[in-house]
This record gives C-alpha cells, structure tokens and sequence, in this order.
C-alpha cells in the first residue's frame, strides 16, 4: 500500500517547512502576511527606539522626509549612506508607498536597508502597499495604518489617505480619527500631519477633500501637512489657509528634504542630494 | 490540515484502486488517470500543495505535466486560508543511474502559473488608475521559473512496467520579484529572488 507511507512524510515534511520558512527561502505564497517575529511591528520597534534615544534639542525636531522607496533598492542603499553622514536627525519619515506590489518580500528587502539607518525610520501606508494582500501585510510588518506618536513637542499623525484603494467609500481618510488626533493637544505644541496621497490629488475622495482642510485650518497647533505619492518636492498653500503643504521625493530622485520643526509652528527645508545624483547636481 | 491529507490520501488510493483493477487484463489504462501524484511545499504555490500530473513520452520523468492545488493557513495569510491553483512543467533531460534501484535527475527546468482567487486580494480593477495605466500587473495571477533536482527509487510493480518514487527540490523565483531585480542589479541579489519547493512524487 503507498498511500500510508507516503503519509508518514507528512510530519517530516511539516518540520522542514517550519524550519525553512523562519528563513524566508521556502516562501508559501508572495502574498504571506507571514515574516519573523523580529521583523514584525516595526512602527511600534522604531516609537519605542525614538523614545529611548536621547533628545538633541527639548524643542527641535529634525527628520528626514522623503517617500515612495517602491523598487528603488540601489537608492535605498545610497540614501542610508547619506543619512547615516547626517548630523543631528532624530528619525527618517518615508512617505508610503514602501513596496510596489504590495508583496511581503518587498517590505522586508526596503526594511533590510533602512534598518542600517543609525536612526528610527517611520511610514505611512501607501496605495501601492495595499495592492494585492498588502494591507495585511503592512500591518503585519509595520502596523496600524493610523498613529501617532510624540517627540519633543510635536505630536506627529500617520494616516491613511489612500482613498482610491477602498473604492472612495468616503471613510478614507478617517476624518473623525484625524479630528481627536488633532484636538488632543495636551503636552505638545505642535502637529506635523504624514500621509501619502496629497488633498488635491485625484487619489484622494474629492468629498472629503474639504472636510479634511477646514479641520487642518481650524488646528492652531498643525506646522506642517506631509505627502508622497507624487515623488517631487512641492510646497505651497492650495487652500489658501496659511496651512503649508508639502510633497516630497521618491527614493529614485536621489534627493530627500532634512526638516527642522521648532518653536511655535517654525519649520525650516533643506534639500540634501545623494547617491548617482551627486555628480551631476 | 487533517481535510487536505484526507483529500490526498483519498486522490491516491483512488488512483490506485483504479490501477489495482486493471491488473487482470493489460490494457492501458485510460488515457485521464494521471500517470503520478505530487506533494509539495513551498515554492511561493502553497505551504502544502497536492496534484497529479503526466509523463508524456516513453522516457520517465523526463517532461512532467502537472496541476495543483495549494492550501496556505490563515495564519499565514492575515486573515483567511488561501487556495492556489497551479499548472506546472517540468523538464528534466538527464538521468544518472546511481545504484540498482536508484536513479538520479541531476537538472530539473520548469516554469509554471498560479492563480489565488482569494477574495481578501485587492484587486487591480481597470476603473482603477486607469488613466495612468500604472497597476499594470494582476495581484492574482503569477508566473515562475525554477530550477532543481531530483532523486527516483524504482518500486516493485506487480503489473510489470516502470514504477518510482522521487523526492525533488526547486530553487525559483516568480514575475514580480525578477522585475524587482532588473533595475537593482546592485540593491538586490540574486539569492534575495528564490523560494524553495521540496516535494515527492509517486507514479500510479
């Protein structure tokens, strides 16, 4: 008889798998949520290292702000250089779009870079990141894909904006959620709000597009509003309210922005090229 | 996990009735009984993925044709079990006898499709960035190439003709990850690209 032999393979079989997926070669579907336990809740990893590394300024943030590291891997190697050289950054901001297909491998090979950051990088969750089973999976690998977290002074908020991936089912971005998130200014004396897809942008639901501003202006604390998704710098007021508004590179520009928020509602932009750009800037 | 070994067992032992009657009288056997029955794990198309495929040709194993389904765990997919669903070649154009009842298969090349149907799978629909046309994959369908090895132990046949068992590995990679790698020829490795398949295959 074969078929019980061939059954007694079953528990050798499972014991290799095990063994082999913990290395990540023996891959059941592109699509897993599934990566070792260290690389796991990186949001909470990276919060949780923020608050233990020691403070250059009380009142001074300075991060690196760039987005959109989806299948710029070269660029990531050089970006980690560059920062690394960087004096006085506390964290690096990536904008969403980690990943292009929204695959688990992607997520891990952008954080294989960015872990050699000598600083806590965080992100926000892009279209692209919920491509496929990506959604799950950034939260697996990241976490929540609204949060917030404080650091001398300023409370930052991450959240979702990519309204186009849900259908515009008008509960994206969560407009209740960003309203608590800014109207809880014990502590702080600033926000600095971080999403992917930009107000404006057709990607964005056009029925909350006012909602969201008119929340952002009625903010006294709100210094800066942050985006990617378009992978170039902008800077402007589009609505007109005294609220900046700002886009930045993709990993593929070779070029991100170093930001410094301080004081009341003070910001200040420097533009830092790296990698192959270097040469011909 | 208990269902789908249920499901397998019964797929072979079927196969094997149906192999069992044919022993009075050698006539072939029709044409859709698969010629062998395949278990696998890994290779990016399920943690345990069963099927049964044919040998076209007079040589064993030397062009496999198989379709398999695959089961991943909820556990591993954040939310629901996946199924996946594949068609899979294979062509091995070597065999080394090793010993009496041993053979090898020393290169095994073989490319192969897969579709997860998963309803938690954001799909690309074209209304979607449609004018951009920049979602140009499906997040359901793959494609993959692999490379491997494979060892056979003839068994005993009462009914006389050419019978093994064999146990292969793949080393592979899928359509999204090589065109990960073309641009990033310096970020990304090679090595970062495989999966791994180990399994075993009986013929009927």
């Amino acid at each position: 008889m074969k078929a019980p032999r061939i059954l007694k393979l079953y528990p050798v079989l499972l014991l290799a798998s095990a063994t082999l997926a913990a290395c990540g070669l023996l891959e059941y579907s592109p699509n897993q949520t599934h990566v070792p336990a260290a690389e796991r809740h990186l949001t909470a990893q990276n919060v949780a290292r923020l608050a233990q590394q020691p403070k250059t300024s009380n009142d001074t943030v300075r991060f690196v702000f760039i987005g959109d590291s989806q299948r710029f891997y070269d660029e990531a190697e050089e970006l980690v250089a560059s920062v690394n050289q960087q004096p006085n950054i506390d964290f690096v901001v990536v904008a969403g779009d980690i990943s292009d297909f929204g695959l688990v491998r992607e997520m891990r090979w952008v954080h294989h870079r960015l872990q050699r950051l000598r600083v806590p990088y965080l992100t926000v969750i892009g279209n692209h990141d919920q491509v496929g089973n990506g959604r799950l999976i950034y939260q697996q690998v990241f976490g929540p894909l609204n949060y917030t977290f404080t650091y001398a002074g300023t409370r930052f908020i991450f959240l979702d904006t990519n309204s186009r991936e849900y259908g515009f089912n008008g509960r994206v971005p969560d407009v209740g959620w960003l309203r608590q998130q800014l109207a809880d200014t014990a502590g702080t004396r600033r926000q600095v709000v971080v999403c992917h897809v930009p107000p404006l942008d057709a990607d964005f639901d056009s029925t909350l597009t006012s909602s969201y501003a008119r929340l952002l202006r009625q903010s006294p604390q709100l210094t800066l509003h942050l985006a990617g998704h378009v992978h170039r710098y902008t800077a402007g007021q589009p609505f007109h309210d005294g609220v900046p508004y700002l886009t930045t590179y993709s990993f593929a520009k070779h070029r991100y922005l170093v930001l410094s928020v301080w004081g009341q509602r003070n910001f200040h932009l420097e533009t830092v090229a790296y990698g192959a750009a270097l040469p011909h800037s | 996990m208990q269902r789908f070994a249920t499901l397998f067992a019964g797929l072979l032992l079927n196969s094997w009735s149906a192999t069992a009657q044919s022993t009075d009288t050698p006539t072939p056997r029709p044409w859709y009984v698969p010629d062998h029955a395949t278990l696998q794990t890994g290779g990016g198309i399920g943690m345990l993925t069963a099927g049964a495929g044919y040998t076209p040709g007079r040589h064993p194993h030397r062009f496999d044709a198989d379709v398999l389904v695959g089961y991943v765990p909820a556990r591993y997919t954040g939310h629901r079990a996946f199924a996946i669903f594949t068609a899979k070649a294979t062509y091995s154009p070597f065999s080394v006898r090793l010993a009496e009842r041993w053979r090898l298969l020393p290169l095994s090349v073989g490319g192969l499709v897969n579709y997860t149907p998963a309803a938690q799978i954001n799909r690309n629909s074209a209304d979607k960035y449609g004018y951009r046309g920049y979602y140009w994959w499906t997040p359901t369908l793959r494609a993959g190439a692999f490379l491997g090895s494979r060892i056979a132990l003839a068994l005993p046949r009462t009914t006389g003709g050419k019978r093994e068992a064999s146990l292969y590995y793949e080393l592979g990679t899928n359509d999204l990850y090589l065109v990960s790698y073309l641009p990033n020829r310096q970020g990304l490795s090679l090595g970062q690209l495989l999966t791994l398949a180990v399994g075993v295959k009986v013929d009927l």
